[in-house]
């Protein structure tokens, strides 16, 4: 009995020991982090607006995809379509996307903000250029590849090692087009809240 | 101070040519020269840390649950390292991506943790560490070295200033082998290093016994 006490207070004391140390490191790191995450979503924000200004954030709550989007005005305040943050799975596990469309469900841009993909393979999704596959596609009768089959040749050849990434997108992209279609299609964008973008 | 301890780690027991222990991130990270000195940094503080807390604690941790314990201490220097990585080198932790947290499972800091610092003081367990990180940052660099110049033709280090952090090598940009790269690249390298490891190894052997006699 007094061993079994002995053992556990020493893994107890361990752990406790452990767990102080991190909360300190992270209470010195952590305002750098958030910084940095913010400024990268900020970033990914305005590459992928498509030229247009950023209007309100709103939340989606209840889709699994789909976590917040942004109306997209032009220079005289109408609605040019919407930038989505959308959340997926890939092999190293969730990974997070900006994706702007136009109002039938097109994609206009899309980038990946953060993952922990394979470097070599699934991070090779991070290349601008991995996105072009999925670009003007998404409106009714032109829809956004799901699986390698439907891709051309090269496209194909360049998703292969990493087919788990490929569909992690091609999922979260697909149900961000279908959100902005049922949804936000038809939504006239409020004129209060015109303007006040980036 | 002995100097044995310390310099074992990086020669005649290297823990990637010779020990072949941390394969995994050897053959993942290696793609690029400035992540396989992340890589090596991140590992040597590691060992380095948790060989003394472990050389500190041997007497004191109970042997049926020393494994859980040396996790537990190898696990928290490899998130200190990540969050470190995360706020003030962003660009090297998104680059070396899921095997930086894998840190916790590498053989090599297990290993040490179990083999030496386990058995001995805390300063040889301290040159242990450092020889042994010395040693598997070397050799990942080396590697790297090899596979970024033929199969990028490129050679990526830390930018500074106006200096971008990429030196391209004419030629080798324009041709390069891409199977490099590639995990294939890589099997195909540390196979060809480790028969001239072993050769060397074998020669020196040859050498001292002609000399014994």
């Amino acid at each position: 009995m007094k061993s079994f006490l002995k053992t556990a207070f020493v893994l107890f004391a361990i752990c406790a020991a452990a767990a102080a140390v991190l909360a300190a490191v992270n209470q010195v790191t952590s305002p750098a982090i958030a910084e940095y995450e913010a400024g990268v979503v900020m970033s990914a924000l305005n590459e992928v607006s498509g030229g247009y200004t950023i209007g309100e954030n709103h939340d989606v709550q209840g889709n699994p995809h789909v976590s917040y989007y942004y109306d997209l005005l032009d220079n005289v305040g109408s609605s040019a379509g919407y930038l989505l943050g959308l959340v997926t799975s890939g092999y190293g596990g969730e990974m997070t996307v900006v994706a702007s469309y136009f109002a039938d469900g097109t994609l206009m841009a899309a980038k990946l903000v953060s993952d922990s993909e394979t470097p070599g393979l699934g991070k090779k999704a991070e290349n601008p250029s991995y996105m072009n596959k999925f670009l003007g596609r998404g409106a009714e009768g032109n829809p956004i590849p799901k699986a390698k089959s439907e891709l051309s040749a090269v496209d194909s050849a360049a998703v292969s090692g990493a087919s788990m990434t490929f569909g992690g997108l091609s999922r979260a992209l697909s149900a961000g087009s279908e959100f902005v279609k049922t949804t936000l299609a038809g939504e006239a964008v409020p004129q209060a809240k015109r303007g006040d973008g980036k | 101070m002995n100097t044995k301890e310390l310099t074992k780690g990086i020669f005649r027991e290297n823990p990637t040519f010779v020990i072949m222990l941390g394969m995994c991130p050897t053959l993942a990270v290696t793609t690029q020269v400035i992540n396989a000195v992340s890589m090596g940094a991140g590992v040597l503080f590691v060992l380095l840390f948790s060989n003394i807390f472990i050389s500190l604690l041997k007497n004191y941790i109970p042997g049926s649950v020393r494994i859980p314990c040396y996790v537990v201490v190898i696990a928290s220097f490899v998130t200190i390292v990540e969050m470190v990585f995360h706020a003030y080198v962003p660009a090297v932790y998104k680059a070396l991506g899921v095997y930086l947290p894998l840190i916790v499972v590498n053989c090599i800091i297990l290993g040490r943790a179990e083999a030496f610092a386990s058995k001995n003081g805390v300063l040889d367990s301290a040159l242990d560490a450092i020889g042994m990180g010395i040693g598997f940052t070397l050799a990942l660099t080396f590697i790297a070295l090899i596979r970024e110049v033929l199969g990028n033709g490129t050679i990526t280090l830390m930018p500074i200033g106006s200096f971008s952090g990429v030196i391209t090598i004419p030629v080798l940009s324009d041709w390069p082998v891409r199977t490099m790269t590639l995990a294939a690249g890589a099997l195909l390298l540390m196979g060809y290093l480790k028969a001239f490891f072993n050769w060397k190894t074998e020669r020196s052997a040859k050498k001292r016994l002609e000399a014994s006699r």
